[in-house]
């Protein structure tokens, strides 16, 4: 199989990730979708590392990993410490801020 | 399969060299956030604020040290090419020290109390629960906030300073988790803070995700993520072509989300108005002006060979930046959320300035973001000190009559709000002219007409604040509080820094037009 | 050129017949008396309650966090396996991941004085 095709995918999945965060409400939900555009970013550099001939593509999807792992762990406990204020993670409710 | 990836292999490790002299400010201030953590976890709560406060000065002084001695005379590309500090570098992350001390100073701000006054005593409970309150009646500290701030300073020194893109991706998340925890840590209007952070964290998350793609393209297409070696594959136009483009405008979009460009500046706002009033200041300051040196270096260095690619686009956001700031700055009712907008507005006209692609573009551009980054940190923090009924008083409506209740606060603030107008006499006025007439220089005149049409705008709307403070009788409750040394220092410091400017301003120009060239 | 896989497969083959072995022998010796108390899903301590699908107490999420900063953290200790063994590398690489070690422990003991470690 052409290693073009999992460039496609990773493209899609990035796709899928952004819409997710645009159109989903909860703000975990909406975390997922980023986290889903991380991980097709990491597909894109394995699959560009094997084109290439090359392993720092491989090297540099670890270290998205690790960064991604701090985000979760700031952002889970941004939406938890909002969740139990408000007993809702949903973006929508979150609206004190206003024009 | 095996064999070609085995011939992918390097042969033998070999140990990375890394100048240590030339990184140096920058082992100190994760070295400091690092002992401001222990300092945190063993340190008996009474002493912390103050041990806090005097370890994080005297990291950020050292640092500006290092940068002036040591780190000066090592300049090159060191640890394996990821990091490069030549003279923008170096300038850039002298100008985030030295903003970062003027901002924590705000921050350590008490008052009469034990603890500063902007945070709230324990983060992690709900407000207005017993836990809270309970944590209050114990003496929680707020202290954490300090280590942060330097993480973020570790972070937006190490932003401008990056070789490669990959480490560039990583600065930008150094920089950016620590600010958002902080700005969800005001001691009012926790709720407000709250969501201020959310909003942040996933809009910032949601950027930094674009950039990384952005990256992963241009790793495709160049077969490195060293921007040297960027720069050769798009000089070559080797291969897939229909990577580059939108890696390029994918990761320039990244940093635009960080800079609060329109059309990615809708949390800017909602950020500046929820977090507290001196992370504001220091946030609005710093990620700008380490934002803007990470774009300059990318756009500089690296993609410099498409530029006709990515120009339009970004004489488009530059014009719509502009646009958005002042005309949405008219509308504003509270006063953080219209120094929020006229933050946009200034970051259009700092791309006005970047968008010359010339030496003087690199010159103008930092000096606007020095000018800007005192004046703004001053600002913020003059708005933590005007209260009503125990609340910061945000609402324009309540700094009526300002300049009769308390004349210095009021002239102070009318002093740099002619500062954001570019009123000559001031840092204001020497910026905008030097960016613009860079970007004539650069071919960008209609830019600077568009920029000088919507200064206008935004000085109508800096003027009628003017005329609200000096020219209307005073309404509510609204009073000014005594700032003790800590704001007093930072206030006057960001003051005289911008009348400074405004009146010798040769200095810093030349130190600027000498230290523009960036290393390959 | 297919030889490496064929290893692989027979370290897989193998792991799969020894688990297969030890549960069918299991199955053939072990004497077998189901009373409703046995068939419940934990055999001792507290009867399940409810679906199978339930909130987690928050307790949960701290150690949750600190698993997951600490276990992804852990990849950055493979590269260091490839040259600790070679003698001019071992002493350098040894200090530089005793410096990383040591900014993770950082944390670790200010997440432990903040009572994160302690059972609530």
């Amino acid at each position: 199989m052409s290693l073009v095709n999992y460039i496609y995918l990773s493209a899609i999945l990035f796709a899928i990730g952004s819409a997710v965060v645009l159109v989903r409400r909860n703000a975990i939900v909406v975390f997922m979708g980023v986290e889903l555009m991380l991980n097709a970013t990491n597909l894109a550099f394995v699959t560009f590392a094997r084109m290439n001939g090359q392993l720092d593509g491989q090297a540099i999807a670890l270290f998205v990993m690790v960064v991604a792992a701090a985000e979760v762990v700031v952002g889970l406990a941004i939406i938890m410490s909002i969740y139990r204020a408000r007993r809702s993670a949903s973006v929508d409710d979150a609206n004190l801020l206003k024009l | 399969m095996i064999a070609s990836m085995a011939g992918a292999l390097p042969t033998e490790f070999v140990m990375t060299q890394i100048s240590y002299a030339a990184v140096l400010p920058m082992l100190l201030v994760f070295g400091g956030a690092m002992i401001g953590v222990l300092i945190e976890a063993f340190a008996p709560r009474r002493f912390r604020h103050e041990a806090q406060v005097t370890l994080t000065l005297l990291t950020l002084v050292a640092a500006l040290v290092a940068i002036a001695t040591s780190a000066r005379d090592h300049q090159g590309i060191t640890a394996a090419g990821a990091v490069v500090i030549d003279g923008p570098a170096l300038i850039f992350q002298g100008v985030i020290v030295a903003l970062a001390a003027v901002g924590v100073l705000a921050m350590a701000e008490r008052f009469t109390a034990d603890e500063a006054d902007a945070f709230t005593q324990s983060g992690a409970a709900v407000p207005g629960s017993p836990r809270e309150a309970a944590a209050v009646r114990l003496g929680a500290t707020s202290t954490e906030v300090f280590p942060l701030t330097l993480f973020a300073v570790a972070g937006m020194m190490l932003f401008p300073a990056s070789a490669d893109l990959l480490v560039m991706f990583v600065a930008l998340e150094v920089l950016s988790l620590p600010l958002y925890i902080l700005s969800g840590l005001a001691r009012r209007r926790r709720l407000l803070s709250q969501e201020a952070s959310l909003k942040y964290f996933l809009l910032g998350a949601f950027s930094s995700a674009f950039f990384l793609f952005g990256a992963a393209l241009i790793y495709g297409y160049a077969g490195s993520l060293e921007l040297s070696d960027i720069a050769t594959a798009v000089q070559n136009q080797s291969g897939m072509d229909g990577l580059l483009i939108p890696g390029v405008l994918l990761v320039v979009v990244g940093l635009l989300f960080k800079v609060g460009a329109a059309p990615f500046h809708a949390w800017t706002p909602d950020v500046y108005q929820g977090a507290p009033s001196p992370v504001t200041g220091f946030m609005a300051a710093g990620t700008k002006v380490a934002a803007f040196g990470a774009l300059l270096r990318v756009l500089y260095v690296a993609f410099e060979g498409v530029r006709w690619d990515w120009m339009p686009i970004l004489w488009g956001v530059a014009i719509l930046t502009m646009v958005v700031g002042a005309v949405l700055s008219v509308t504003q009712t509270d006063m953080k959320r219209l120094l929020a907008y006229s933050s946009i507005a200034h970051a259009g006209f700092i791309l006005v300035g970047v968008l010359a692609l010339n030496q003087k573009g690199v010159s103008s551009t930092l000096f606007y973001l020095v000018a800007y980054g005192f004046m703004t940190i001053a600002a913020f923090a003059i708005v933590a000190l005007v209260r009503s009924s125990g609340n910061e008083a945000t609402h324009l409506s309540q700094w009526a009559g300002l300049g009769k209740r308390s004349p210095i606060v009021a002239g102070v603030f009318a002093f740099l709000l002619l500062a954001f107008t570019g009123i000559p006499l001031t840092s204001g006025f020497t910026a905008k002219f030097a960016v613009f007439a860079a970007a004539v220089a650069g071919g960008g005149t209609w830019l600077v007409i568009v920029g000088i049409i919507c200064s206008g705008i935004t000085a109508f709307v800096y003027i009628r604040i003017i005329v609200l403070m000096y020219f209307s009788e005073p309404a509510g409750d609204t009073m000014v509080m005594t700032p003790t040394v800590m704001s007093t220092l930072c206030i006057s410091l960001g003051t005289l820094v911008t009348l400074w400017l405004g009146i010798i301003p040769s200095p810093l120009l030349d130190l600027a037009s000498q230290s523009t060239l960036f290393l390959r | 050129m297919l030889s490496p896989y064929l290893v692989v497969g027979g370290v897989v083959l193998v792991g799969v017949l020894l688990f297969v072995a030890a549960m069918g022998a299991r199955r053939l010796i072990a004497p077998s008396a189901p009373t409703p108390a046995k068939e419940s899903t934990y055999e001792c301590g507290v009867d399940p309650v409810g679906e199978g699908w339930a909130q987690t107490n928050v307790r949960y999420f701290l150690y949750a966090f600190l698993y997951v900063i600490f276990a992804v953290d852990a990849v950055y200790l493979f590269p260091w396996a490839t040259v600790i063994r070679s003698s001019d590398l071992a002493l350098a690489s040894l200090a530089e991941v005793g410096i990383f070690v040591g900014v993770l422990l950082i944390g670790l003991a200010h997440a432990w004085r903040h009572g994160l470690l302690r059972w609530l």
